[in-house]
């Protein structure tokens, strides 16, 4: 586990990829952290985070598309699979690796917020509430899409079903306005990231928001393991 | 050392193996012959433990590959057909990134050092493996298979794509390696196999048709025993004198080899022996006979009646025949 993920995190960093990822989430909270401090007040850290999260479902697929499909197209899913690792662990190193891309450029978004700190006293409950949420709803949507390229040995297919997946459960709160079927809409605010990810950004450490995000990663690892799995089986 | 029992793998409609068996003792060269699409690499990846088997079972080293398969796999040390390399890595740090997905516990460097003295490919240690030639990453796909010194040794068609300097030199180290190595080997190029290997296992379509050492293949299929015979004559005589002959299933005329010297391929029926009779014949007619010769069948010719559309009729025509019997 600990080899696939030192591998994969220094290809990420071989490639453009990890750099492009990387700076285009760190110039985006670059520009609404400008934003809040043109507004002079600590309070709209947290609307820059928000904001963030429709960037980060929109930049997390282009991490995700590579990491299982390259390795179906160039065979070299035969070395890990022949290797004395079980498939848990090959999909684990995977999803560290991407999930560190992503981590870098989140704990990135810190640079501004400690500058802020600095001079102010902005509510650290809330930023860190924001953070944590941040770091947690990332991690699930890289394992659906860590799920999804392993499906494909296309990165663009894998990309482009990540991107419906991200665009689905960006637009699925504004579902609820459409219907008013209560346990549809119910079961909206169930499954939707937004909905989970609102109680971090009021700085509430939400126990069922965490075990649901974690639930959301051990259940796709556990697909993607099932994946390669059955590859042997086909 | 390796025991594969009634494997059998299926792609939907697609059989791709049907109903193997073999044995491999520890210590042996084995080349496994075939076709194109036969079902070498298919056999190979699922000893290796990449694919599943439809039905049957795989024991390598006393572990079965479905219930043990890290065991196994620790066990085998494989080299695909497409060798897993990663254009982006330096061959330093790929062999360091397998050493560590291997779980390798000997010393690292000097490890990894032997080997590459091994196969040659120190000269290029600190290049990208997207930029070395296909012989050398070749030759990194073997190092990676070397890599914590495996008992068994998997080789999906190690010389393809290599130049005939490369394919001798890849050849001599796959016979050094088979003297501490119990070594598989794939391969559709006949002199190779000859080369290297000690046992010969032959399959087609998925079935396999053959299993033994050279000679007694082309033994077991040279049965119906040839002699080449050069006899000076009128050729028109001579063809109808020998086709006349008791115990001659064919002949066929060659042509003039020398003036007024023709030579004939006299095929016998079963196992009767020519060479009296058709001593007997030429000196009642006085055609000296200049030379006689059997035909051993070589490995090619081996392969290719193995491997031919009549020879797989005869076989379903047996097996139907015994299917037949027994349910008699």
């Amino acid at each position: 586990m600990n080899a696939i993920a030192k591998r994969e995190l220094k290809s990420y960093f071989l490639s453009p990829i990890g750099y492009i990822c990387v700076s285009a989430i760190l110039l985006l909270y670059g520009l609404y952290f400008y934003q809040v401090l043109m507004s002079r007040s600590s309070s709209y850290i947290a609307s820059a985070y928000s904001i963030m999260f429709i960037w980060t479902m929109m930049i997390i697929p282009i991490i995700t598309m590579r990491s299982f499909s390259e390795e179906i197209r160039n065979k070299t899913d035969q070395a890990l699979l022949t290797a004395p690792v079980g498939v848990t662990s090959i999909v684990m190193g995977k999803f560290l690796a991407a999930f560190a891309v992503y981590a870098i450029a989140t704990v990135g978004s810190l640079i501004p917020v400690t500058v802020i700190g600095i001079f102010s006293s902005p509510s650290w409950a809330l930023i860190f509430g924001n953070f944590f949420g941040s770091l947690l709803y990332g991690a699930a949507m890289i394992a659906i899409g860590v799920f999804l390229s392993s499906l494909t040995q296309s990165q663009i297919v894998a990309a482009i079903t990540t991107f419906g997946v991200s665009i689905l459960l960006i637009i699925l709160d504004q579902l609820t306005s459409v219907t008013s079927n209560a346990v549809i809409t119910k079961l909206i605010g169930w499954i939707s990231f937004n909905t989970r990810y609102q109680p971090f950004t009021k700085g509430i450490f939400d126990i069922s928001s965490i075990v649901f995000f974690l639930s959301v990663i051990a259940v796709f690892i556990f697909l993607t393991a099932r994946k390669l799995e059955s590859r042997r089986w086909s | 050392m390796i025991e594969v029992k009634n494997l059998s793998k299926r792609y939907g409609q697609n059989i791709a193996l049907d109903n193997i068996s073999f044995t491999v003792e520890e210590g042996t060269v084995v080349g496994f012959l075939g076709p194109n699409g036969a079902g070498k690499s298919t056999t190979m990846n699922i000893i290796t433990g990449y694919l599943s088997a439809s039905s049957g079972v795989v024991t390598v080293g006393g572990y079965n590959t479905l219930d043990n398969p890290n065991e196994v796999k620790r066990l085998i040390g494989y080299m695909p057909e497409m060798p897993p390399l990663y254009p982006d890595m330096t061959v330093r740090e790929y062999l360091n990134f397998m050493y560590d997905l291997k779980k390798v516990t000997l010393p690292r460097q000097k490890h990894i050092n032997e080997i590459c003295a091994l196969v040659r490919i120190g000269n290029v240690y600190d290049r990208l493996i997207g930029n070395l030639s296909k012989g050398y990453k070749q030759r990194v796909g073997l190092a990676q298979a070397l890599l914590g010194n495996p008992p068994v040794l998997i080789l999906d068609e190690p010389t393809v794509g290599l130049d005939p300097k490369q394919i001798i030199e890849m050849r001599n180290l796959i016979h050094n390696l088979g003297k501490k190595h119990t070594i598989i080997l794939s391969s559709h190029i006949l002199p190779e196999i000859q080369a290297v290997c000690e046992r010969i296992i032959v399959v087609n379509q998925g079935a396999l048709v053959a299993d033994g050492t050279q000679e007694e293949l082309a033994h077991s299929l040279s049965s119906e025993n040839k002699l080449l015979v050069r006899l000076a004559g009128p050729e028109a005589e001579i063809r109808s004198a020998l086709k006349t002959m008791k115990s001659v299933a064919g002949v066929e005329s060659h042509g003039e080899k020398e003036t007024g010297v023709y030579e004939f391929a006299v095929e016998a029926k079963g196992a009767a022996d020519l060479r009296r009779d058709l001593f007997h014949l030429a000196a009642k007619r006085d055609w000296p006979i200049l030379s006689l010769r059997s035909t051993d069948l070589s490995l090619e010719e081996v392969f290719l009646r193995l491997t031919s559309a009549d020879y797989r009729k005869g076989r379903a025509a047996l097996k139907e025949a015994m299917k037949g019997g027994k349910t008699a």
